[in-house]
């Protein structure tokens, strides 16, 4: 089956601190809506095949999946959940369309981190409960007494607990990866602080970004340290949005009246989850780009990618995975920064939506965010941030901590 | 979407608050209980080498993550419970993002005559000082008090 596969439609909400007048399932179905419109289908008839990605413990549901149908237009319909980022989805998507199977996939994601009302203890179960989590503090234990596993005559004693309360939180491992990336290739703070600087003005003209401001290399250097050497403006803060997709094979593609933007090359790949071997230089996106790269015949990227979305959830990823990506030398992204590059001016326009520090962290979502982007942008409809001259772009996508994994995209015209 | 007018208001909409009971057991498995167990008794720590390719798994493991060989019984062996710090961080809030009442510094530590480190808690006087590079040791609950996690690590010092 040696078809071409298409991105035939997008659809997106608006992104916010909080989403208090809509429902998680409210968001979704806005998301998809504007999606099956503007690919013009109707996924009652015209979709063959459904996919969500998300996180159980983000979305407070045990079997997520269960809960998707209904909003995305799915019912009695095949329907599944990927547990992870939305780029993955894609190139799920772009699979089950290879196969012959299905002609036209739809792919979501969202993020409805404000309905969590314990985020940071969330993240901190990410890590291994024996060996590394512990480090964060004390877990909060109840009295298992009455429990059909702890008999009340001899209750177990309490292992690991303490009088302390608080736990760190678990952005601390980014402060860890941010001192090996800056001493690593002698990239600066200050630099770093640029990334802020740029992504928070790009998404000045992204109207669903929810984090643009005009601030300064000062600004970002004088917010306080929060896990030296990450500093409060260097993360980017979590927002609620939802993103969806339709895929379609070529001949479908052209009987719709939009114009196809092509998904020419995906790639994904996980490093170790133990801290103790990673090595924290993203090999994941290296991994994941080397893929991508040869599936979309792509030699020399520096030289064929036009535009490039990666993730930029601390200020350093910008940097750290433009370099991974072989967008740039060795530490040297933040002299191409330094020097107007990454602008949308420049030679490689980087994070031109304004990125995950401009937009908001959106999680799962956050693939889909950066394909978005660069969609609108294939397209031509990227209104007054468009660049000239752009036939491939590139979207890159981390899980987020203390994650070592990712997904790369290529999309073309 | 017929949302034409929004709630601003956070609090005002109707809402459910729960939560999901979710607590569990994480068993060590059978490298973690032979670390524990001789953490317990010991002031010193396990590490295994991979047979193929001499890789030094610090905590130790029962299979090679580059070979996806098995470490054999032979190929543990005991190291000292010290280290270098690879990285540092100074952490300043906690999981709900309050400021902490002291600031804590997180080290992630080489653990000697391994491949493998370990984060762990230091204790340092002068929390704004160079620490990458420096030589640390376990500060141990005493015998008698251990219980068979890493809380019996109790924190790193400076030699």
């Amino acid at each position: 089956m040696n078809r071409r596969i298409a991105i035939v439609g997008i659809g997106n909400t608006d992104f916010n601190s909080m989403t208090p007048d809509v429902s998680w399932k409210e968001l979704m179905f806005e998301a998809c809506q504007k999606a099956y419109i503007d690919a013009g289908v109707d996924p009652r008839k015209d979709v063959d095949s459904f996919i969500t990605c998300a996180e159980d413990f983000y979305e407070g549901f045990s079997i997520f999946d269960e809960f998707v149908p209904d909003q995305i237009g799915a019912t009695l319909r095949p329907c599944c959940t990927v547990c992870g980022d939305g780029i993955y989805g894609l190139g799920n998507a772009f699979m089950q369309i290879k196969t012959g199977q299905m002609d036209v996939v739809s792919v979501e994601a969202h993020s409805k981190i404000s309905d969590l009302l314990t985020f940071g203890d969330v993240v901190l179960h990410a890590y291994d409960p024996l060996f590394e989590k512990p480090v964060s503090g004390p877990v909060e234990r109840q009295n298992y007494v009455g429990s059909p596993s702890y008999p009340k005559e001899k209750p177990k004693p309490i292992v690991g607990s303490s009088n302390e309360k608080n736990r760190i939180h678990p952005y601390f491992l980014a402060g860890l990866e941010m001192q090996h990336y800056l001493k690593k290739t002698g990239t600066t703070e200050e630099q770093c602080a640029q990334v802020v600087v740029k992504n928070k003005k790009n998404a000045f003209n992204t109207p669903y970004a929810d984090y643009e401001a005009n601030i300064s290399v000062e600004d970002v250097m004088n917010s306080e340290y929060l896990f030296k050497p990450v500093k409060r403006l260097d993360i980017s803060p979590n927002v609620d949005g939802c993103i969806a997709f339709v895929l379609a094979d070529e001949k479908t593609a052209k009987k719709l009246d939009v114009e196809p933007i092509w998904l020419k090359g995906f790639g994904w790949c996980s490093e170790t989850p133990w801290l103790s071997t990673r090595k924290m230089n993203a090999d994941y996106a290296k991994m994941a780009s080397d893929m991508a790269y040869k599936m979309a015949g792509i030699t020399n990227p520096k030289k064929e990618i036009n535009i490039a979305e990666v993730d930029d959830r601390f200020s350093y990823k910008e940097l750290q995975h433009l370099e991974a990506l072989g967008l740039a030398d060795s530490g040297k992204a933040g002299k191409l920064l330094e020097d107007g590059e990454l602008d949308i001016s420049g030679s490689l326009p980087t994070n031109t939506s304004g990125g995950s520090l401009g937009v908001g962290n959106c999680f799962e979502a956050t693939g889909l965010q950066k394909s978005l982007e660069i969609v609108t942008q294939l397209r031509g409809h990227a209104g007054k941030k468009q660049l000239s001259d752009v036939d491939i772009g590139i979207a890159q996508s981390w899980r987020g901590i203390p994650s070592g994994s990712g997904a790369v995209a290529i999309f073309g015209r | 979407m017929t949302f034409l007018e929004k709630q601003t208001d956070p609090t005002s909409p109707m809402h459910w608050r729960g939560n999901m009971q979710a607590d569990y057991l994480y068993l060590s498995g059978v490298a973690g209980d032979k670390f524990f167990k001789h953490l317990m008794k010991n002031d010193t720590f396990l590490a295994t080498k991979c047979p193929e390719c001499n890789k030094v798994f610090f905590p130790p493991r029962l299979y090679c993550e580059d070979c996806f060989c098995e470490i054999p019984e032979e190929k543990w062996f005991e190291v000292p419970s010290k280290g270098s710090i690879k990285l540092f961080t100074i952490a300043t809030i906690d999981s709900y993002g309050k400021k902490l009442k002291e600031p804590k510094v997180i080290g992630l530590i080489n653990i000697d005559q391994t491949d493998g480190s370990l984060l762990g808690v230091i204790k340092t006087d002068k929390p704004d000082e160079e620490l990458q590079g420096v030589h640390v040791e376990a500060v141990l609950k005493p015998k008698d008090k251990r219980e068979g996690t890493l809380k019996d690590i109790l924190y790193f010092k400076k030699k």
